[in-house]
């Protein structure tokens, strides 16, 4: 746990999250309650910028899952930005990618976002 | 041919496999490993609602264990009777279609819908029902396939065991011995897996069919003629199965040229020990020796080999079976540009290459196990049933060239 954290920022009601480090255990579900703290008080744009993210395991791309599904529950906007490839395969192998929308920079997201709304 | 998503999902599973074995025995308390254990699996298959049921015996009934994506308020427990336990096919993935038409289905378990359920997995350990996983739709495709359902299977089997050797199912079926029997099984599970996976490898390259799987049987002979422990032993054939996975991302054009090979491509095949490396050190694999053997599998002991160029006794035990074991299969199968060596052949060729390419000693304990073979005094061959079909094959010829060799070899 002690390797990972989150770093968060609202810009025009887009909050945006970068988590930091390991990805691969249970101290990562932090993240999935971040962002439903922030869908309950009604916003709706959520940004995950991976660039910080070292590695991602099956527990994490779970975590992963479980955020996409509560964006789609509370029929928000999730984007992700900042990827490697190697996340940017596994998550299109596990059909995630498919629920999001993906950016090469964050800038781009919050363009699109900004643009959306 | 293998495509770059089945690539992904293989390295995806076969880390997965190995985060979950580490999660299942790791210190954390039961309920964390399990729970844990449930990520996994829903990770690797992308199932954002799901649950881990246990088998209440006492009560006849599937109680929840842990969950993720919902609400536990939805949940009621299950009753399960012996009769409906028997249908069951063990640790197999049902479809919600499907589990509704077996008996046990009933407006009581419709509680696996309330819970989304798309596909139910009764858990055994060994004949004994010990709970069920229940996964809701996944994100990507929605059935699974025949390989995701092999994988499913074992990851099932891992958790079942788990399950049946913690004190709460020993709690609620009045058992009191753990079954140490079991664990051992699961490492056969788990190394069988390893095993489907190094075929996929071999796939890659159409004139190394079997390769890994030989390289991994040519190894563990040698080291348990080495005297070596169960567990080193377990390491060494690991390390024949996986040593060649960095080729999966190495062209296949070139790995199945027919001609000779320029020297960019050379140098593209010379990458593959270290891809190797790169790819299983990012893996939890409980073999400490594992990378560093697959690392080097082509140093020679001259210096000439690579990526490291070590030397001599630079080269671990380890490293010189695994180099003896790979070069040897390379010889004795046929290659896009050369026909394979008979067994003599490549027994000469060995020979030829002691102190250079092959450590004396280790080379020597290969002869020996293979004499050995000839000779009946092993329990099973391992090396002599790639060759005992050959045409012209006599073993009384190649007897009588290993006592030459190694007269030589002690002279
Ligand atoms: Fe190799």
């Amino acid at each position: 746990m002690n390797n990972f954290s989150i770093l968060s920022k609202t810009i025009n009601g887009t909050v945006i999250f970068m988590p930091k480090g390991y990805v691969n255990d249970l101290g990562a579900e932090n993240l999935e309650h971040a962002c439903e703290e922030f869908l309950s008080k009604g916003l709706k744009n959520v940004v995950i910028n991976f660039s910080e993210i070292q590695y991602i395991n099956s527990i994490g791309a779970s975590i992963f899952t479980g955020i996409v599904q509560k964006i789609a529950e509370h029929d928000s906007m999730l984007c992700f930005t900042n990827m490697k490839k190697v996340h940017s395969d596994v998550f299109e192998m596990l059909g995630i990618t498919r629920h999001v929308k993906v950016f090469k920079e964050e800038k781009d997201a919050v363009n699109f976002l900004n643009e959306s709304d | 041919m293998v495509e770059k998503k089945d690539i992904t999902r293989l390295l995806f599973s076969i880390s997965s496999l190995a985060d979950l074995g580490q999660e299942v025995t790791s210190a954390k308390s039961f309920n964390d490993r399990m729970k844990t254990a449930l990520y996994v699996v829903t990770g690797m298959f992308s199932v954002p609602k799901a649950a881990l049921l246990v088998y209440n015996s006492n009560q006849q009934r599937l109680e929840l264990l842990t969950h993720k994506g919902f609400k536990d308020t939805a949940w009621t427990n299950i009753h399960v009777k012996a009769k409906h336990i028997k249908s069951f096919s063990k640790n197999e993935p049902y479809s919600l279609s499907k589990i509704k038409t077996n008996s046990f289905y009933n407006p009581d378990t419709a509680a696996l819908e309330k819970f989304h359920t798309k596909t139910f997995i009764p858990l055994f350990a060994k004949d004994e029902f010990v709970g069920a996983i229940c996964l809701g739709k996944r994100l990507s495709r929605p059935s699974y396939l025949q390989s995701e359902k092999n994988v499913l299977k074992v990851v099932a089997n891992h958790i079942a065991i788990t399950l049946h050797n913690s004190s709460l199912f020993r709690r609620l079926t009045n058992k009191v011995n753990e079954n140490k029997k079991l664990y051992e099984d699961m490492r056969h599970i788990y190394h069988d897996t390893i095993q489907a996976f190094a075929a996929a490898i071999d796939a890659k390259d159409r004139y190394t069919r079997n390769h890994s799987y030989r390289v991994a049987k040519y190894a563990v002979a040698i080291a348990r003629e080495l005297g070596w422990k169960e567990k080193d032993i377990e390491t060494i054939d690991v390390a024949g199965l996986l040593h060649d996975i960095g080729k999966i991302i190495i062209d296949s054009g070139v790995i199945n040229k027919g001609t000779k090979l320029s020297l960019s491509e050379m140098s593209e095949i010379k990458r593959h020990p270290q891809v190797s490396y790169d790819i299983l050190s990012k893996i939890r694999f409980p073999w400490r020796d594992l990378v560093h053997f697959v690392r080097h599998h082509h140093e020679r002991m001259d210096g000439m080999g690579y990526p490291d160029a070590l030397q001599g006794e630079e080269l671990s035990d380890g490293v010189k079976i695994l180099a003896i074991a790979d070069a040897f299969d390379a010889m004795t199968t046929d290659r896009p540009y050369r026909r394979k060596l008979s067994l003599a052949e490549a027994l000469h060729e060995v020979k030829n290459c002691l102190g250079t390419q092959f450590d004396s000693r280790i080379s020597n304990v290969f002869f020996r196990v293979l004499q050995k073979e000839i000779n009946g005094e092993t329990k099973k061959a391992q090396i002599l049933p790639h060759f005992a079909l050959d045409k012209g094959f006599d073993p009384t010829v190649i007897t009588t060239l290993l006592e030459t060799i190694t007269a030589e070899l002690s002279a």
